[in-house]
C-alpha cells in the first residue's frame, strides 16, 4: 500500500455537505482533496427536488453570505420559485426553491471543477489514518492512501445503510448506491457513540401518466425571486408550477390493511425518524380523525418526466405503494417510477463535537450533516461550509470559528447540536432561534459576509457587491435620519392616524416610516422625502431596520446583558468531579458533554443557574491561582461574607 | 449570569428596623444615581439627601453613600441607601431601582461579584459556593412548596394556554405550507384574552401569597386630629405615636405592624394630608402620598361627629383607582352610637371607637375583606416570593403588548415567547424542542 499524495484538508463525500466543506477549505487556499464513490452524484438531491423553506431558506442565504456554493446553484438550477410567509413579517419569510436535479448537480460540478486548489477522486474511503491519536489521512477501497491534516467527513445515510421496502431489506447508501460498511465498522471501533436514525422518501411517478386537470395547479411567485445575495433572475431556467392533489379514505384503508407488512409497524426499523417528516402510514395512524393529507406534485426537472410526490413517504411493499397511489386523485394511472423506501444510517452523538465540528475524541477529525443526525440538504450544506472552514483554519494554526445563536441560524443549529444532542433527526425552524427576528434571510449578509472575508471564504466580487450595499444602506438611513419634514405640510391622509397633537411637530423620515401605515416607497413619494434608492434590496433593508428597530433593539440589550459569560471559555481539563456546590446530575452531564463556553454549559439540561454560578467560582479561583491569591486575600479578609443580598 | 447589568436588594433583614438599607451594584450607576438621589453624590461621602419617585415625589429621606469602582464591596460602582426601616419604603425603594434598570439580585449574588471582581479570597469564596448552594436547596424546597396544591394547578392551566396559543402562533410561522387546518379555525384572541384573565387571576393568588409572607400595607389617611394615632395604637396594643389635641403633631408616616388574624398588616399613619407651609410636613405628606400608591387598602378615618368634610372627598378623588378603601367613623362614644360594620359597594364602613375599642373587631375583619384575604386555607395559598410576583408582572407586561401586535404575527409570537421565558423563572425552562413537540403532537405535519 502506498501513500499517493497530501493535502491540508480531505473532504469525503460529495453530497451537500462535502461539496461546501470542500469549496470553502480550497477557497480559503488549503491544498483540498474531494474523495466521493462516485462523481455522477455530485450535489445529488436524494429526497425532494428543492431547496429552502422556513429556516432552511435562511441557512442557504447565510451559507450564501459566507461564499458557499448553494444559493447561487439553487438560482441556476431553479424551476420554481416562492417567498414563503410573504404577507408576514420579514424575520419568517423564507425562499424556497424546486430545482432541476440534472441542473443542480450540473451547477455544483462546475463550481467544484474550477475551484483552484481543490482536486477530486472517485474512491469509496474505507478507513481512517491515525497517528498518535490525530487523523493523518484515509485509506480508500483498494488501498490507496491520501494523508492530511485534517479530513471531514460528510457520509450522508452511506454508514451501515439499510434500505426498507416493506419487509424486505437490503444495504444501501440511497436507492441505487453501495452502503459504506467498512467505514461504519471502523467508526464504530473507534469507539465513537453512534446512534442509528431513520428517514424516508417516496415512490416517483412518471408525469405523463397523471391527470392534473382535478388537481390545484401552485405556480411560482411573480415577480420570480431570487435566492443569492449576486443571483439574477435571467440565470433561471425555465419555470413550472407545482400541483395539489389530496389522499381520501381509501388510501387510508389500503395503508390500514396493509400495516402488518410494514417495516415500522412491525418493529424491523430500530432508528428514529423525524416527527416532521413522518410516513404517510404514520400520519393515517397518528391522526386517524383526518380524512385527508394534502400532496404536492413537484416536477423533478425540465428534461425528466418524473414527479416527487410530496407528503407520501413511505415503506410499505410495493404492491401497497402502487395501490395507495393509484387511489389517490388523478394518480388513477399513475406509473411509478421508483418504489418509495425508509433507510436506516449510523450518525454520531453530535454532543461529542467541538462548535468547530471537529471531534473532541479525534483531533483532526470533522464530521458534517446527517453523520451528525440532522436531516435536509440546507443543514448539511450549512455545517459542510463549518467545517471546511475550520478544517482550514485548523491547518493555518488558527483559532477555530462557529457564529452564536445571535449571529446565525449556523449558530444556533450547531449550538443546538452540540450541547443537546438529537433524539430524531434535526431540521431547523425558525422557532428555533431566539433571536429571530434579528437572524433574517434578509440581512444575512449584513450578519455574516464581513467575516466570511476576513477567513478568506468571500471572494473580491461578492465583497465589492456588498460592500456598495452596505455602504448604500448607510448613506440612506442617515439621509433619512437627518431630513426632517412637517407633517402639516403634507397632502391630505399621507400620515394619517397620526394624532392632531402629534402632527404638530416636525418628523424625520426615519420616524415616519416606523409607523405601520407607511413604507419606504410610500414615504420616498412624499414631498421633501425622496428620491429613494433604486436597489431594492438596499430600499428593502432600510424599510425593515427602522420598522423592527424597537425589537432589535430589546434583543441587542439581552444579548449583551448575557454576552459576558456566554462566550467565557472553559478549560477543557476542568475536572467536574471535584468542584463542590455541584449536583450529581449537574456534575455528570458537564464530564459527559465537556461545554466549551459558559453559554454552552447553561443550556446542558439539567444544568441549573446555581451550576453556573459554581462554574464561575470555579473559572476564578484558577485564574486568581495561576497569577497568586494573596494580594485579593489580604484585602478582602475585612470585608465580612455575611453583607449580601 | 454576571457582569454586565445591574443588581438591586434590600440588604438588611427584613422587618422593624431603625434603618434599612438598598443596595445596588453594577457598572456606571450615574444615571441611576441621579433617577432616585435629589442631589449631588459624591464618591464615600455620606449625603442626606431626599430619595425621589418616578414623579419627582420624596419616597425617604436618609443617608445616600456612593462608592465608585473599583473602590467598592463588589468591585462595581456600588450605590447605597439608608432609609428608616420598615417594608414599605425599602420596597418603594427597591421599586425606583428596577424602574430606574436594576433587576433584582439572586441570593448571593453581591459576594458572588465581589469574588469574581477579587474583592474577597478563596476562603470566603468558599462560602459563596455554599450560600449558593444553601439559597438554591432553600429555592428548590420552597419551589416545590409553591408547586404544590391549587397554585400549581393555576400555574398549570396558565402555561397550558400559553403553550396552546405558541403551537398555532408558531405552526403558522414554521409551516404556512401546510394544511393545518385548526391554525385557521383556532380563536386567536379569545385564546389571548382567556390567557390575560387566568394570569390576572394567578397573579391575584400569588399576590395573596405574598401578603402572607409579606403583609398587606394599610394607610391610613384623614384629616388632623380625627384619631389616626390612637386607631393605630388600638390595633399596635401600645403607645406609638404621639397623641396630642393639636392638628399636625403627626409629622411622620410611622410604620407599626401587627398581625391582624395571623396575617400581618404593615400599618402607616399618615402626616395630616392638609395644605402646609412647613417644610418638614410638607415632607411627610409627600411620603403619604408615596406610601398610599403601594398600598394594599386605604383606612379614610373620619370624625363620626362632623361626617365626611369636602377635604375627605378630595383626598379619594385623589386616590389610585382600583385601590380598595375603608372608611372607619371615629368617635362612636361620644355619638353613643353602637358599633357597626356596614358593607357598601364603594367600599365597607366601619363604625367604631379608638378611644373604647369599641368595634376594633369590625375593622379587623373589613382590612380582611378589603385586601381580598380568603382566609382559612393558608397552606394551600401560593407562598409567592417578590421575585416570583415580578416574574408574573414581567408576563403580563409582555401579554399586554401582545395584544397591540396582532397584526404581526412574528411579533406577537415574540412578545410571546418573552411571555413565556418571564414565567420560565418560576415553572422551569420550556425549550423550543418542547414546542416543536407540542406543534407536531397536536397537527399532522410533514410533506
Amino acid at each position: 500500500m502506498q501513500l499517493i499524495d497530501k493535502y491540508d484538508v480531505i473532504v469525503v463525500g460529495g453530497g451537500h455537505a462535502g461539496t461546501e466543506a470542500a469549496l470553502a477549505a480550497a477557497r480559503m487556499g488549503c491544498t483540498t482533496l474531494l474523495l466521493t464513490h462516485s462523481f455522477d452524484t455530485l450535489g445529488q438531491m436524494s429526497c425532494n427536488p428543492s431547496i429552502g423553506g422556513i429556516g432552511k431558506g435562511h441557512l442557504v442565504k447565510e451559507i450564501d453570505a459566507l461564499g458557499g456554493a448553494m444559493a447561487l446553484a439553487a438560482d441556476e438550477a431553479g424551476i420554481q420559485f416562492r417567498i414563503l410567509n410573504s404577507r408576514k413579517g420579514p424575520a419568517v419569510r423564507a425562499t424556497r426553491a424546486q430545482a432541476d436535479r440534472v441542473l443542480y448537480r450540473g451547477a455544483i460540478r462546475g463550481r467544484l471543477e474550477n475551484q483552484p486548489g481543490l482536486r477530486m477522486f472517485q474512491q469509496a474511503v474505507d478507513d481512517l489514518l491515525i497517528e498518535d491519536g490525530r487523523v493523518a489521512g484515509v485509506v480508500t477501497q483498494i488501498g490507496l492512501k491520501f494523508s492530511a491534516r485534517a479530513v471531514v467527513l460528510t457520509t450522508g445515510t452511506f454508514l451501515a445503510g439499510l434500505i426498507h421496502v416493506g419487509l424486505k431489506h437490503h444495504q444501501g447508501g440511497r436507492a441505487g448506491d453501495p452502503p459504506a460498511l467498512t467505514l461504519a465498522q471502523r467508526l464504530r471501533e473507534l469507539k465513537l457513540p453512534v446512534g442509528r436514525l431513520k428517514t424516508g422518501t417516496p415512490p416517483r411517478i412518471d408525469g405523463r401518466s397523471i391527470d392534473f386537470t382535478g388537481m390545484t395547479e401552485q405556480p411560482g411567485d411573480a415577480p420570480v425571486p431570487v435566492f443569492s445575495f449576486l443571483g439574477r433572475r435571467e440565470q433561471h431556467p425555465q419555470q413550472l408550477p407545482c400541483w395539489i392533489t389530496h389522499t381520501n379514505a381509501r388510501t387510508h384503508d389500503i395503508i390500514r390493511a396493509a400495516l402488518d407488512r410494514s417495516p415500522l409497524y412491525t418493529g424491523v426499523i430500530e432508528g428514529v425518524g423525524p416527527r416532521y417528516c413522518p410516513s404517510i402510514e404514520d400520519k393515517v395512524m397518528r391522526f386517524a380523525h383526518k380524512a385527508s393529507h394534502q400532496i404536492f406534485l413537484e416536477p423533478e426537472g425540465l428534461t425528466v418526466n418524473e414527479f416527487y410526490p410530496n407528503g407520501i413517504s413511505t415503506s410499505l411493499p410495493y404492491d401497497a405503494q402502487h395501490e395507495l397511489v393509484r387511489s389517490i386523485r388523478g394518480l388513477e394511472r399513475a406509473h411509478i417510477t421508483r418504489p418509495g423506501y425508509a433507510i436506516e444510517y449510523d450518525y454520531f452523538d453530535p454532543r461529542g463535537l467541538k462548535r468547530s465540528l471537529e471531534t473532541r475524541a479525534i483531533p483532526g477529525l470533522f464530521f458534517a450533516g446527517q453523520i451528525n443526525g440532522t436531516t435536509g440538504y440546507e443543514e448539511a450544506a450549512a455545517q459542510g461550509l463549518l467545517a471546511g472552514v475550520n478544517a482550514a483554519l485548523l491547518v493555518r494554526e488558527r483559532e477555530p470559528w462557529c457564529p452564536g445563536r445571535n449571529e446565525a441560524y449556523l449558530g444556533v443549529l450547531v449550538d443546538d447540536l452540540v450541547t443537546r444532542g438529537v433524539s430524531e433527526p434535526y431540521r431547523m425552524f425558525t422557532s428555533r432561534a431566539e433571536y429571530r427576528l434579528s437572524l433574517r434571510e434578509d440581512n444575512a449578509d449584513l450578519r455574516l459576509t464581513e467575516r466570511g472575508r476576513e477567513l478568506g471564504v468571500v471572494d473580491d466580487a461578492r465583497w465589492a457587491a456588498f460592500a456598495r450595499k452596505r455602504e448604500a444602506i448607510e448613506r440612506e438611513q442617515a439621509r433619512l435620519r437627518n431630513t426632517w419634514i412637517n407633517p402639516r405640510l403634507l397632502p391630505g391622509d399621507s400620515v394619517s392616524g397620526a394624532p392632531d397633537q402629534a402632527q404638530s411637530r416636525e418628523y424625520s423620515l426615519v420616524e415616519l416610516l416606523r409607523r405601520p401605515d407607511i413604507n419606504y416607497a410610500r414615504l420616498t413619494a412624499l414631498p421633501g422625502a425622496g428620491p429613494g434608492v433604486e436597489d431594492a434590496q438596499v430600499a428593502e433593508q432600510v424599510e425593515i431596520q427602522a420598522k423592527y428597530q424597537g425589537y432589535i433593539e430589546r434583543q441587542r440589550e439581552e444579548i449583551a446583558r448575557y454576552g459576558h459569560s456566554e462566550n467565557l471559555k472553559l478549560p477543557e481539563d476542568i475536572d467536574y468531579g471535584s468542584l463542590r456546590g455541584l449536583s450529581v446530575e449537574a456534575r455528570q452531564k458537564l464530564a459527559l458533554h465537556r461545554p466549551e463556553t459558559l453559554g454552552q454549559a447553561s443550556r446542558i439540561s439539567g444544568v441549573t443557574p446555581a451550576a453556573i454560578s459554581v462554574l464561575l467560582v470555579h473559572l476564578k479561583r484558577r485564574t486568581n491561582a495561576a497569577r497568586g491569591e494573596g494580594r485579593a486575600a489580604t484585602r478582602g479578609a475585612r470585608r465580612a461574607i455575611g453583607k449580601t443580598a | 449570569m454576571t457582569g454586565s447589568d445591574i443588581i438591586a436588594a434590600v440588604s438588611t433583614a427584613p422587618g422593624r428596623g431603625g434603618i434599612g438599607v438598598v443596595r445596588v451594584s453594577g457598572p456606571r450607576l450615574k444615571a441611576l444615581i441621579s433617577g432616585i438621589v435629589r442631589k449631588r453624590v459624591s464618591p464615600r461621602r455620606a449625603t442626606l439627601a431626599d430619595f425621589i419617585d418616578s414623579h419627582g415625589s420624596v419616597i425617604d429621606r436618609g443617608i445616600a453613600l456612593y462608592f465608585p469602582a473599583p473602590r467598592s464591596y463588589t468591585g462595581e460602582d456600588v450605590l447605597e441607601l439608608h432609609g428608616h426601616g420598615g417594608p414599605v419604603v425599602l420596597q418603594l425603594l427597591l421599586k425606583r431601582c428596577v424602574e430606574l434598570g436594576a433587576r433584582p439580585a439572586q441570593p448571593g449574588e453581591f459576594t458572588r461579584r465581589a469574588y469574581l471582581n477579587d474583592k474577597i479570597d478563596l476562603a470566603q469564596a468558599e462560602s459563596v459556593v455554599d450560600l449558593i448552594e444553601a439559597a438554591t436547596t432553600e429555592a428548590a424546597r420552597s419551589a416545590m412548596r409553591s408547586l404544590q396544591g391549587a397554585f400549581s394547578q393555576r400555574i398549570g392551566e396558565l402555561l397550558d394556554g400559553l403553550v396552546e396559543l405558541r403551537t398555532l402562533v408558531e405552526a403558522a410561522l414554521d409551516f404556512p405550507d401546510e394544511d393545518v387546518e385548526l391554525i385557521r379555525q383556532s380563536d386567536g384572541a379569545g385564546r389571548l384574552s382567556r390567557l390575560k384573565a387566568k394570569l390576572a387571576d394567578v397573579l391575584s393568588v400569588s399576590q395573596q401569597g405574598s401578603l402572607l409572607r409579606e403583609g398587606m400595607r394599610v394607610v391610613l389617611a384623614g384629616q388632623p386630629n380625627v384619631g389616626k394615632s390612637s386607631l393605630l395604637n388600638l390595633l399596635a396594643g401600645e403607645e406609638l405615636a404621639i397623641v396630642t389635641d393639636i392638628a399636625g403633631t403627626t409629622r411622620d408616616a410611622i410604620r407599626q405592624s401587627v398581625s391582624i388574624r395571623g396575617v400581618p398588616a404593615h400599618i402607616i399613619d399618615t402626616a395630616g394630608l392638609r395644605p402646609s407651609s412647613d417644610p418638614v410636613e410638607r415632607l411627610g405628606i409627600a411620603r403619604t402620598w408615596a406610601a398610599i400608591e403601594q398600598a394594599n387598602v386605604v383606612v379614610l378615618l373620619v370624625d363620626a361627629a362632623q361626617g365626611d368634610v369636602a377635604a375627605d372627598q378630595d383626598i379619594l378623588r385623589r386616590l389610585p383607582a382600583g385601590l380598595p378603601r375603608l372608611t372607619v367613623m371615629n368617635k362612636i362614644d361620644l355619638l353613643a352610637r353602637a358599633p357597626a360594620l356596614e358593607r357598601g359597594k364603594d367600599g365597607s364602613t366601619v363604625w367604631l371607637s379608638a378611644k373604647t375599642g369599641a368595634g376594633v373587631e369590625f375593622l379587623r375583619e373589613a382590612l380582611l375583606e378589603a385586601v381580598g384575604w380568603q382566609g382559612g386555607g393558608a397552606e394551600g395559598l401560593f407562598m409567592a416570593r417578590e421575585r416570583h410576583v415580578h416574574a408574573l408582572e414581567l408576563a403580563q407586561q409582555h401579554l399586554e403588548q401582545a395584544t397591540r401586535q396582532t397584526e404581526s404575527l412574528e411579533l406577537f409570537a415574540e412578545e410571546l415567547r418573552a411571555v413565556q421565558t418571564a414565567l420560565g423563572s418560576i415553572t422551569g425552562e420550556f425549550t423550543p424542542d418542547d414546542l416543536l413537540g407540542e406543534i407536531f403532537k397536536r397537527f399532522c405535519i410533514g410533506k
